[in-house]
């Protein structure tokens, strides 16, 4: 039954995402595109004088999916440096539809099993495209 | 809940289960309304390409062996069918292509070498398929030529009255139709903006693609220049489709694809190209493909009585159904359905919906149909599809309409 995909905590987060927002076009610090469905965030990131996030906002056309995901990223990032995270992306990357999420990560647990919807596996991406655009730009380098 | 159109008489007496059993597919529990995307295959296909694969493969045209001639005649023989099929002069006119796409790909290519040059227009509508959308973009901006676009009604029907004043301008060169929406799933008239285009001295490339399984396909009648269609919309296989053109406009264009099979003479330093089809086959054919594609077509006229009508009341049906859910929005005009039904559902996601949908064994498409420009000036920026084939069900049309109200439920 799909409607495992859609457990109440990813309800709850898609109908009240953290972090979203208005992104005009334009001002964005990152973007990410979803070809297959036409899906697009863009994202804005607010930086304390200490190179801590301060806050990100996005502004997101999409599923469920990619609501919670959105939605999950800004809680998850608020408060790290630019190193600290890409290594939460990094990590993100390597249990989505992989390992899994362990118990430290919280509600990304809800994404545990989406293996199981590989075509949703770049829903959940999408806002991490747009983060690691945004990281791109601010540091100059590689995305 | 019967509707007056299951009710009428021949789609009464039309019985989808018997097509449905020649599809095995249907062993497993699904209930395919992803038509539009792709059709299922018939038994009689699926037995004609694998007795092609066990018993006749080989290359065609240049072989000497016994098989080689199989292939040969098996290959020309399709191609006789398809010719029959779409009513073509010959069948001379029918290139064999991997499908729609690369058949408006040749020919999009081919204004290039067709003395359209910088100011000249080509016109496509606003209700085109990506794949008949950005070749023509492509092509007018490289020549410096502008691509225009038939507008939409507020019913979403093809502004005629607006395409005939740009012809008025004298400088519409080229036009690509699609014949029925993606997405909006009703059949353009598209005799009208043919003659409307002739009397203007502009060539038309109608895009079949969702026509093909549902509509009868004339090419005289149309009276059109180009068409293009996919095997797998029409339950033959994938990687097969078919450009038609006529034999003296193919006589003039040049080739898009070049390699072998496409060849007449080379020279280290000069080639000739082969006479069409040929001309247009560049490389080693889809052999098992276009003997499934004939297969496909001799299916197509063997369905019994009322299945095209009984796959437009499925259409209709689902339409008005659903139109009636509070907060689902219906793409086009409600009665008017070849096959198929776009909506959206507010507050919930077209991938959502489909989700849902897919768990209760439903399959449909959902997204933005590779019509975005289209989707855009709907001010919708996804959508779902449900479109239907003779081996749907009424149980079928419940069962969606069911599964969209379990989704406005879940999301609510």
């Amino acid at each position: 039954m799909s409607e495992q995909l859609y457990q109440r905590i990813m309800l709850e987060h898609a109908r009240n995402p953290h972090g979203a927002g208005k992104v005009p076009r334009g001002t964005e610090d990152g973007e990410a595109l979803n070809s297959a469905c036409g899906d697009d965030i863009r994202i804005a990131l607010q930086w304390g004088a200490d190179g801590r996030l301060e806050k990100m906002t996005h502004e997101l056309q999409g599923c469920a999916v990619s609501k919670a995901s959105a939605s999950l990223a800004s809680q998850k990032l608020a408060g790290l440096t630019t190193a600290e995270i890409r290594e939460v992306a990094a990590g993100f990357h390597a249990r989505l539809g992989q390992t899994g999420f362990e118990k430290e990560w919280g509600d990304f647990q809800m994404f545990n099993g989406i293996e199981k919807f590989p075509a949703r596996i770049h829903c959940a991406r999408l806002v991490w495209q747009a983060v690691a655009q945004a990281l791109a730009k601010r540091e100059g380098g590689a995305p | 809940m019967p509707s007056e159109f299951t009710s009428q008489k021949e789609t009464a007496l039309f019985q989808p289960e018997h097509v449905r059993r020649q599809f095995p597919i249907f062993e497993r529990e699904v209930a395919w309304l992803d038509n539009a995307a792709t059709t299922q295959r018939p038994e009689r296909v699926l037995r004609a390409m694998d007795e092609f694969n066990r018993r006749h493969n080989a290359n065609t045209r240049r072989s000497v062996h016994r098989l080689g001639a199989e292939a040969t005649a098996a290959y020309e023989g399709a191609r006789e069918v398809v010719a029959r099929f779409i009513g073509a002069e010959s069948p001379a006119e029918v290139i064999f292509t991997p499908g729609t796409t690369v058949g408006i790909n040749i020919v999009a290519n081919s204004l290039a070498h067709g003395g359209i040059g910088p100011g000249d227009e080509v016109w496509i509508s606003a209700q085109e398929h990506h794949g008949n959308w950005v070749p023509w973009l492509k092509a007018t901006q490289t020549l410096g030529a502008h691509l225009r676009i038939i507008p939409l009604l507020p019913d979403g029907h093809l502004d005629l009255a607006r395409f005939q004043e740009g012809l008025a301008g004298g400088r519409v060169r080229w036009v690509a139709l699609t014949w029925v929406s993606n997405v909006l799933g009703f059949e353009n008239d598209v005799r009208a903006f043919c003659a409307a285009a002739h009397g203007a001295g502009a060539r038309v490339l109608v895009d079949a693609a969702q026509a093909a399984a549902h509509v009868p396909m004339d090419v005289r009648e149309l009276d059109c220049d180009f068409l293009a269609f996919s095997g797998h919309k029409m339950y033959g296989p994938m990687g097969i489709g078919v450009l038609w053109g006529r034999a003296e406009l193919l006589a003039q264009m040049e080739p898009f694809i070049l390699g072998g099979e496409m060849i007449g003479r080379v020279e280290e330093q000069a080639a000739t190209w082969a006479e069409p089809p040929y001309r247009f086959e560049g490389g080693t054919p889809n052999v098992m493909g276009a003997v499934g594609l004939g297969e496909a077509m001799g299916w197509l006229e063997n369905l019994p009585a009322g299945a095209h009508e009984h796959v437009s009341a499925l259409a209709r049906e689902a339409a008005q159904t659903l139109a009636e859910l509070p907060g689902v929005r219906i793409l086009g005009p409600a009665m008017e359905r070849v096959s198929l039904v776009s909506f959206c559902v507010d507050g919930v996601h077209a991938h959502d919906v489909a989700q849902v949908l897919d768990g209760r064994g439903i399959a449909v498409r959902a997204g933005h149909m590779c019509a975005q420009p289209l989707l855009r000036r709907l001010g919708v920026e996804s959508a779902v599809r449900a479109s239907f084939a003779p081996y749907n069900t009424m149980d079928e049309v419940n069962a969606l309409v069911e599964g969209v109200r379990a989704a406005q439920e879940l999301f609510a």
